[in-house]
Protein backbone atom coordinates (compact mmCIF):
# COMPACT_ATOMS: atom_id res chain seq x y z
CA UNK A 1 0.00 0.00 0.00
CA UNK A 2 2.68 2.49 0.86
CA UNK A 3 4.44 1.77 -2.40
CA UNK A 4 1.45 3.17 -4.25
CA UNK A 5 1.85 6.61 -2.72
CA UNK A 6 5.61 7.00 -2.68
CA UNK A 7 7.77 7.38 -5.79
CA UNK A 8 10.46 4.86 -6.02
CA UNK A 9 13.74 6.77 -5.82
CA UNK A 10 16.54 5.70 -8.12
CA UNK A 11 20.16 5.38 -7.15
CA UNK A 12 22.70 7.54 -9.03
CA UNK A 13 24.09 4.48 -10.80
CA UNK A 14 20.68 3.64 -12.12
CA UNK A 15 20.17 7.16 -13.42
CA UNK A 16 23.53 7.10 -15.19
CA UNK A 17 22.77 3.76 -16.75
CA UNK A 18 19.63 5.11 -18.39
CA UNK A 19 20.13 5.34 -22.16
CA UNK A 20 19.77 8.81 -23.62
CA UNK A 21 18.29 8.72 -27.09
CA UNK A 22 19.57 11.31 -29.53
CA UNK A 23 16.86 12.92 -31.55
CA UNK A 24 17.95 12.25 -35.15
CA UNK A 25 14.83 13.70 -36.74
CA UNK A 26 16.48 17.01 -37.80
CA UNK A 27 19.44 15.11 -39.26
CA UNK A 28 17.08 12.91 -41.26
CA UNK A 29 15.27 16.01 -42.50
CA UNK A 30 18.56 17.38 -43.83
CA UNK A 31 19.40 14.07 -45.48
CA UNK A 32 16.00 13.79 -47.12
CA UNK A 33 16.56 17.18 -48.76
CA UNK A 34 20.27 16.81 -49.53
CA UNK A 35 20.44 13.32 -50.97
CA UNK A 36 17.95 13.73 -53.85
CA UNK A 37 19.72 16.94 -54.82
CA UNK A 38 23.13 15.25 -54.85
CA UNK A 39 21.76 12.27 -56.77
CA UNK A 40 20.51 14.63 -59.48
CA UNK A 41 23.93 16.26 -59.72
CA UNK A 42 26.04 13.12 -59.53
CA UNK A 43 28.12 12.12 -62.54
CA UNK A 44 28.72 8.40 -62.68
CA UNK A 45 30.39 8.13 -66.08
CA UNK A 46 33.18 10.48 -66.97
CA UNK A 47 33.48 11.41 -70.61
CA UNK A 48 36.35 12.92 -72.49
CA UNK A 49 37.25 13.56 -76.11
CA UNK A 50 40.16 12.83 -78.40
CA UNK A 51 40.73 15.38 -81.13
CA UNK A 52 42.28 14.30 -84.37
CA UNK A 53 42.46 15.33 -87.97
CA UNK A 54 42.37 13.85 -91.44
CA UNK A 55 45.84 14.43 -92.90
CA UNK A 56 45.74 15.98 -96.37
CA UNK A 57 48.70 13.85 -97.43
CA UNK A 58 49.50 10.71 -95.55
CA UNK A 59 52.97 10.79 -94.02
CA UNK A 60 54.12 13.95 -95.76
CA UNK A 61 54.66 17.48 -94.44
CA UNK A 62 56.52 20.25 -96.17
CA UNK A 63 59.64 21.77 -94.71
CA UNK A 64 59.34 25.25 -96.16
CA UNK A 65 62.82 26.32 -95.15
CA UNK A 66 64.66 23.52 -96.87
CA UNK A 67 62.08 22.90 -99.59
CA UNK A 68 62.17 19.18 -98.85
CA UNK A 69 59.25 17.11 -97.64
CA UNK A 70 59.32 16.42 -93.91
CA UNK A 71 58.13 12.97 -93.09
CA UNK A 72 55.97 12.06 -90.15
CA UNK A 73 56.05 8.74 -88.41
CA UNK A 74 53.26 6.46 -89.53
CA UNK A 75 51.79 3.66 -87.47
CA UNK A 76 50.08 0.98 -89.48
CA UNK A 77 47.43 -0.89 -87.50
CA UNK A 78 46.69 -4.29 -89.03
CA UNK A 79 45.00 -7.37 -87.65
CA UNK A 80 48.18 -9.26 -86.81
CA UNK A 81 50.77 -6.56 -86.34
CA UNK A 82 51.51 -2.90 -85.66
CA UNK A 83 54.17 -1.32 -87.81
CA UNK A 84 56.08 1.93 -87.41
CA UNK A 85 57.30 3.40 -90.65
CA UNK A 86 58.97 6.60 -91.75
CA UNK A 87 58.13 7.33 -95.34
CA UNK A 88 58.94 4.18 -97.26
CA UNK A 89 61.15 2.74 -94.52
CA UNK A 90 59.75 0.18 -92.14
CA UNK A 91 61.28 0.88 -88.73
CA UNK A 92 59.57 -1.55 -86.39
CA UNK A 93 57.06 -4.35 -86.58
CA UNK A 94 55.21 -5.42 -83.44
CA UNK A 95 53.14 -8.61 -83.43
CA UNK A 96 49.70 -8.52 -81.87
CA UNK A 97 50.16 -10.81 -78.87
CA UNK A 98 48.59 -9.03 -75.91
CA UNK A 99 51.58 -6.80 -75.14
CA UNK A 100 51.58 -4.88 -78.39
CA UNK A 101 50.52 -1.56 -76.90
CA UNK A 102 53.26 -1.49 -74.29
CA UNK A 103 55.76 -2.47 -76.95
CA UNK A 104 54.41 0.26 -79.24
CA UNK A 105 54.80 2.83 -76.49
CA UNK A 106 58.45 1.90 -75.92
CA UNK A 107 59.24 1.93 -79.64
CA UNK A 108 57.58 5.30 -80.10
CA UNK A 109 59.54 6.81 -77.24
CA UNK A 110 62.75 5.63 -78.88
CA UNK A 111 61.79 6.69 -82.41
CA UNK A 112 60.62 10.10 -81.30
CA UNK A 113 64.17 11.08 -80.43
CA UNK A 114 65.30 10.84 -84.03
CA UNK A 115 62.06 11.81 -85.81
CA UNK A 116 61.86 14.97 -87.92
CA UNK A 117 58.45 15.85 -86.51
CA UNK A 118 58.17 15.04 -82.83
CA UNK A 119 54.65 16.05 -81.95
CA UNK A 120 52.67 14.68 -84.85
CA UNK A 121 52.18 11.35 -86.50
CA UNK A 122 49.72 9.43 -88.62
CA UNK A 123 47.83 6.30 -87.65
CA UNK A 124 46.89 4.27 -90.72
CA UNK A 125 44.26 1.68 -89.85
CA UNK A 126 43.07 -1.38 -91.73
CA UNK A 127 39.34 -1.52 -92.42
CA UNK A 128 38.49 -4.45 -90.18
CA UNK A 129 40.11 -3.08 -87.04
CA UNK A 130 37.61 -2.35 -84.23
CA UNK A 131 37.44 1.19 -83.06
CA UNK A 132 38.62 0.38 -79.53
CA UNK A 133 41.96 -0.77 -80.91
CA UNK A 134 42.34 2.48 -82.77
CA UNK A 135 41.71 4.38 -79.55
CA UNK A 136 44.28 2.24 -77.72
CA UNK A 137 46.91 3.07 -80.33
CA UNK A 138 46.05 6.78 -80.18
CA UNK A 139 46.38 6.70 -76.40
CA UNK A 140 49.87 5.23 -76.63
CA UNK A 141 50.85 7.82 -79.21
CA UNK A 142 49.70 10.59 -76.93
CA UNK A 143 51.51 9.06 -73.97
CA UNK A 144 54.70 8.93 -76.02
CA UNK A 145 54.50 12.67 -76.65
CA UNK A 146 52.74 12.86 -80.00
CA UNK A 147 49.96 15.32 -79.24
CA UNK A 148 48.57 15.54 -82.76
CA UNK A 149 47.34 12.40 -84.39
CA UNK A 150 46.04 12.05 -87.92
CA UNK A 151 43.84 9.12 -88.89
CA UNK A 152 44.17 7.51 -92.26
CA UNK A 153 43.43 4.30 -94.06
CA UNK A 154 46.08 1.59 -94.18
CA UNK A 155 47.70 0.48 -97.45
CA UNK A 156 46.20 -2.45 -99.28
CA UNK A 157 48.89 -4.90 -98.25
CA UNK A 158 48.04 -4.28 -94.59
CA UNK A 159 44.42 -5.10 -95.34
CA UNK A 160 45.38 -8.52 -96.64
CA UNK A 161 47.54 -9.51 -93.67
CA UNK B 1 -9.57 -1.76 -6.13
CA UNK B 2 -7.84 -4.22 -8.32
CA UNK B 3 -8.48 -2.01 -11.37
CA UNK B 4 -7.20 1.03 -9.49
CA UNK B 5 -4.03 -0.92 -8.66
CA UNK B 6 -3.52 -1.71 -12.28
CA UNK B 7 -3.91 1.92 -13.27
CA UNK B 8 -1.52 2.97 -10.55
CA UNK B 9 1.03 0.36 -11.71
CA UNK B 10 0.99 1.75 -15.23
CA UNK B 11 1.53 5.31 -14.11
CA UNK B 12 3.86 4.52 -11.25
CA UNK B 13 6.63 6.87 -12.37
CA UNK B 14 4.23 9.66 -13.26
CA UNK B 15 4.97 9.15 -16.95
CA UNK B 16 2.59 7.90 -19.60
CA UNK B 17 3.10 4.52 -21.17
CA UNK B 18 6.31 4.20 -23.32
CA UNK B 19 6.04 5.94 -26.71
CA UNK B 20 7.09 3.79 -29.65
CA UNK B 21 10.14 5.31 -31.33
CA UNK B 22 11.56 3.63 -34.41
CA UNK B 23 15.30 3.08 -34.35
CA UNK B 24 16.73 5.59 -36.83
CA UNK B 25 20.37 5.03 -35.98
CA UNK B 26 21.00 2.44 -38.68
CA UNK B 27 19.11 4.56 -41.22
CA UNK B 28 21.31 7.53 -40.36
CA UNK B 29 24.37 5.31 -40.90
CA UNK B 30 23.17 4.39 -44.38
CA UNK B 31 22.36 7.99 -45.20
CA UNK B 32 25.78 9.15 -44.06
CA UNK B 33 27.59 6.66 -46.27
CA UNK B 34 25.33 7.57 -49.20
CA UNK B 35 25.99 11.24 -48.61
CA UNK B 36 29.76 10.77 -48.60
CA UNK B 37 29.59 8.80 -51.85
CA UNK B 38 27.37 11.37 -53.55
CA UNK B 39 29.56 14.27 -52.47
CA UNK B 40 32.48 12.45 -54.05
CA UNK B 41 30.48 12.07 -57.28
CA UNK B 42 29.23 15.62 -57.26
CA UNK B 43 30.05 17.62 -60.35
CA UNK B 44 29.44 21.35 -60.66
CA UNK B 45 29.56 21.51 -64.43
CA UNK B 46 27.54 18.36 -64.90
CA UNK B 47 27.57 16.57 -68.21
CA UNK B 48 27.59 18.81 -71.24
CA UNK B 49 27.46 15.92 -73.67
CA UNK B 50 25.04 13.03 -73.30
CA UNK B 51 26.26 9.75 -74.79
CA UNK B 52 23.84 7.74 -76.87
CA UNK B 53 22.23 5.05 -74.72
CA UNK B 54 22.66 2.17 -77.15
CA UNK B 55 26.37 2.70 -77.74
CA UNK B 56 29.27 1.25 -75.79
CA UNK B 57 31.87 3.96 -76.06
CA UNK B 58 35.55 3.01 -76.17
CA UNK B 59 37.67 3.51 -73.07
CA UNK B 60 40.59 5.89 -73.22
CA UNK B 61 43.17 7.62 -71.04
CA UNK B 62 42.28 10.98 -72.60
CA UNK B 63 41.38 13.70 -70.12
CA UNK B 64 40.17 16.55 -72.31
CA UNK B 65 36.60 17.40 -71.30
CA UNK B 66 33.77 16.90 -73.74
CA UNK B 67 32.33 19.97 -75.42
CA UNK B 68 28.96 20.25 -77.11
CA UNK B 69 29.33 19.94 -80.88
CA UNK B 70 27.39 18.53 -83.75
CA UNK B 71 27.30 14.84 -82.90
CA UNK B 72 27.26 11.87 -85.21
CA UNK B 73 26.45 8.55 -83.57
CA UNK B 74 27.72 5.36 -85.16
CA UNK B 75 26.38 2.02 -84.01
CA UNK B 76 26.83 -1.43 -85.50
CA UNK B 77 23.66 -1.00 -87.56
CA UNK B 78 23.16 2.63 -88.41
CA UNK B 79 24.45 6.16 -88.38
CA UNK B 80 22.29 8.74 -86.70
CA UNK B 81 22.35 12.32 -85.56
CA UNK B 82 19.93 14.24 -83.39
CA UNK B 83 17.91 11.08 -82.82
CA UNK B 84 17.30 10.58 -86.54
CA UNK B 85 18.67 7.58 -88.42
CA UNK B 86 20.53 8.92 -91.39
CA UNK B 87 21.92 5.79 -92.98
CA UNK B 88 22.16 2.06 -92.37
CA UNK B 89 25.69 0.64 -92.31
CA UNK B 90 24.79 -2.40 -94.38
CA UNK B 91 23.79 -0.07 -97.21
CA UNK B 92 27.15 1.64 -97.60
CA UNK B 93 29.91 -0.42 -95.96
CA UNK B 94 30.73 -2.36 -99.12
CA UNK B 95 30.14 0.49 -101.51
CA UNK B 96 32.95 1.45 -103.88
CA UNK B 97 32.55 5.10 -103.06
CA UNK B 98 33.54 6.35 -99.63
CA UNK B 99 30.83 9.00 -99.74
CA UNK B 100 27.57 8.31 -97.88
CA UNK B 101 24.98 10.34 -99.81
CA UNK B 102 22.34 10.63 -97.09
CA UNK B 103 24.91 11.71 -94.51
CA UNK B 104 26.47 14.16 -96.95
CA UNK B 105 23.12 15.86 -97.58
CA UNK B 106 22.44 16.03 -93.86
CA UNK B 107 25.84 17.54 -93.05
CA UNK B 108 25.46 20.17 -95.77
CA UNK B 109 22.20 21.30 -94.17
CA UNK B 110 23.77 21.32 -90.70
CA UNK B 111 26.75 23.35 -91.87
CA UNK B 112 24.47 25.99 -93.32
CA UNK B 113 22.63 26.24 -90.01
CA UNK B 114 25.73 27.32 -88.10
CA UNK B 115 26.46 31.04 -88.09
CA UNK B 116 29.79 30.63 -86.34
CA UNK B 117 32.31 29.53 -88.94
CA UNK B 118 34.52 27.77 -86.40
CA UNK B 119 31.74 25.67 -84.96
CA UNK B 120 30.60 24.89 -88.46
CA UNK B 121 33.75 22.79 -88.93
CA UNK B 122 33.59 20.69 -85.77
CA UNK B 123 32.08 17.26 -85.46
CA UNK B 124 31.87 15.01 -82.42
CA UNK B 125 31.76 11.32 -83.27
CA UNK B 126 30.22 8.87 -80.84
CA UNK B 127 31.02 5.38 -82.00
CA UNK B 128 30.52 1.97 -80.53
CA UNK B 129 33.84 0.42 -79.61
CA UNK B 130 33.26 -2.62 -81.83
CA UNK B 131 32.48 -0.69 -84.99
CA UNK B 132 34.98 -1.46 -87.75
CA UNK B 133 37.24 1.32 -88.92
CA UNK B 134 35.78 0.95 -92.41
CA UNK B 135 32.51 2.51 -91.24
CA UNK B 136 34.26 5.29 -89.39
CA UNK B 137 36.46 6.03 -92.36
CA UNK B 138 33.46 6.54 -94.62
CA UNK B 139 31.68 8.76 -92.11
CA UNK B 140 34.76 10.94 -91.66
CA UNK B 141 35.31 11.17 -95.40
CA UNK B 142 31.70 12.23 -95.94
CA UNK B 143 31.90 14.84 -93.19
CA UNK B 144 35.13 16.24 -94.60
CA UNK B 145 33.57 16.51 -98.03
CA UNK B 146 30.73 18.48 -96.47
CA UNK B 147 33.24 20.93 -95.00
CA UNK B 148 33.78 19.57 -91.50
CA UNK B 149 37.50 19.29 -90.88
CA UNK B 150 37.84 19.16 -87.09
CA UNK B 151 36.95 15.82 -85.60
CA UNK B 152 36.80 14.61 -82.06
CA UNK B 153 35.74 11.28 -80.67
CA UNK B 154 33.79 10.80 -77.45
CA UNK B 155 35.30 8.23 -75.12
CA UNK B 156 34.83 6.95 -71.62
CA UNK B 157 37.54 8.14 -69.31
CA UNK B 158 39.53 5.28 -67.91
CA UNK B 159 39.32 5.26 -64.11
Amino acid sequence: MESLFFKKSRSPSEAAAEVIDIDVTPVMNVFIILIPFLISMAVFTHLSIIEFSLPPNVGVGLDEAAGKPKLKLTIVVAKKYLAISHGENLLDSIPVNGNEYEELYKKLLARRETADIRDELVVAVADAIPFQQVINVMDRCRDAGFEKVGLSSAPEEAERL
Amino acid sequence: MKQRKQFSALHENGEPDAVFRPQLTSLVDVMTILLVFLIQSFSVEGTLVTPAPDLTLPVSTAIEPAKPKLAIEISQSYVLSGGTIIAYTDAFKTSDSLLIPALYDYMIVQKAAYDDSKRAQEVLIQSDREVAFNILKRVMYTCSRAGFVDFSVLVLKEE
